[in-house]
């Protein structure tokens, strides 16, 4: 979806967005010049509120369990994938 | 599940509003669904504490709760799908990464392969392939299949056989590989080997030596003295072997290539160890002739 429905959908601010952009924490799609986004980016913005207001990290650490988290579920794909693949060939 | 918002929080009544974002935040930690992958629950447990801590955390609302002018089911949270549920799921977005395991060696190529393939959309993907570990076993076998070759079965811990040439000349502690009979392989990777470690069992005729079997042969007094022909067992049956006249105890004979096979088609030999031996009864006649027999009382040895 394109940054206006984005918005709207995500509750969000241009401002924010596009501070969220440059500090990495959200990655669009690129099409020539436009963002686009997609669902996972509306639960990522869930959970960097979460993590803001809810349990109350400062920016920095913001950055810093985002990366770890990225590194998490990038570890649990290829686990489980790992498993499968295992269980296949049983 | 409670419908009381302090005890959601684990709060008593009395709880200042600092008590309860303090409790709050130990709580979302510990239940926010994606920092808690492993958490089956954790999307209705962080549902139910946030839904408490909108209540109490609001003076106002927590007021009209403490007079009974509302309820706790008021305003439940309003989520959207939990971001871990995108980034476990398959196919992959601009956040997958392996920078968690890239410096994984050689591991770190069948992780990258697995991970790729996760990466290109299909969830089923797996590249995984690994060769299969070799299984060892020890199999006891007779000294004449050893020496001759023979086909046998070993039954597996499984309760599968798997069939085993001996090939002939086989000797004690040998190791055969069969290849493929190991460990079956992960994807479409090899199968490993079954390494079977062979025990010759002893023969209580033959004895091997090298290439070479050993056997001792008892001989009647009548072909000791005189000569003659005498049967000889070997590895491959029976031959005629001359024995010359006055063979005595400890002669050692010679039956070529009647040995054990080597791998260039030859073989070695069969030494053959006499051992004179008196008739097994007592004969009459012998004991006759021995106690008239004219000898020297001291024989050379």
């Amino acid at each position: 979806m394109e940054i206006h429905e984005f918005l709207l959908s995500a509750r969000l601010d241009r401002e924010n967005l596009e501070a969220w952009i440059d500090a990495g924490w959200l990655i669009p799609d690129n099409e020539g010049s436009a963002w686009l986004f997609s669902e996972i980016d509306l639960a990522r913005v869930q959970l960097i509120r979460d993590l803001k207001a809810d349990i109350g990290v400062n920016d920095e650490g913001i950055g810093i369990i985002l990366d770890l988290v990225d590194q998490l579920y990038g570890l649990r794909g290829t686990l489980n994938g790992i498993a499968s693949a295992i269980r296949r060939s049983r | 599940m409670s419908t009381d918002p302090y005890e959601t929080l684990g709060l008593t009544k009395n709880a200042s509003q600092d008590d309860i974002q303090k409790a709050y935040r130990r709580l979302a930690k510990k239940l926010h669904p994606d920092l808690n992958p492993s958490n089956k629950r954790a999307e209705e447990q962080f549902k139910e504490v946030s839904t408490a801590y909108d209540l109490l955390s609001d003076p106002d609302k927590r007021a009209r709760f403490d007079r009974g002018e509302i309820d706790a089911s008021g305003s439940e949270r309003q989520r959207y799908r939990s971001y871990r549920d995108f980034a476990d799921g398959a196919g992959a977005s601009a956040y997958t990464t392996d920078a968690g395991f890239s410096d994984f060696g050689d591991l770190g190529d069948i992780l990258g392969e697995m991970f790729r393939g996760r990466g290109r959309g299909g969830a089923g993907g797996a590249t995984l392939r690994m060769p299969g570990e070799d299984v060892h076993y020890r199999m006891e076998v007779d000294f004449l299949d050893a020496v001759n070759g023979a086909k046998r079965q070993i039954t597996l811990p499984d309760g599968s056989t798997l069939d085993v040439t001996i090939p002939s000349g086989t000797s004690d502690g040998q190791m055969l590989r069969l290849r493929g009979k190991g460990q079956s392989g992960i994807g479409d990777g090899p199968a490993g080997d079954a390494l079977i470690e062979i025990e010759v069992r002893q023969h209580p005729l033959f004895r091997r030596s090298g290439d070479d079997i050993h056997v001792e042969l008892p001989i009647p007094l009548k072909q000791a003295v005189l000569g003659g022909k005498i049967e000889v067992p070997t590895p491959t049956g029976n031959v005629a072997m001359s024995v010359p006249k006055w063979s005595n105890t400890g002669t050692v004979l010679r039956l070529k290539q009647k040995g054990v096979p080597r791998s260039n088609g030859t073989r070695g030999d069969q030494y053959v160890t006499l051992k004179v031996v008196l008739p097994e009864k007592p004969d009459p006649e012998l004991e006759q002739f021995v106690s008239r027999w004219r000898s020297s009382t001291s024989h050379a040895a």
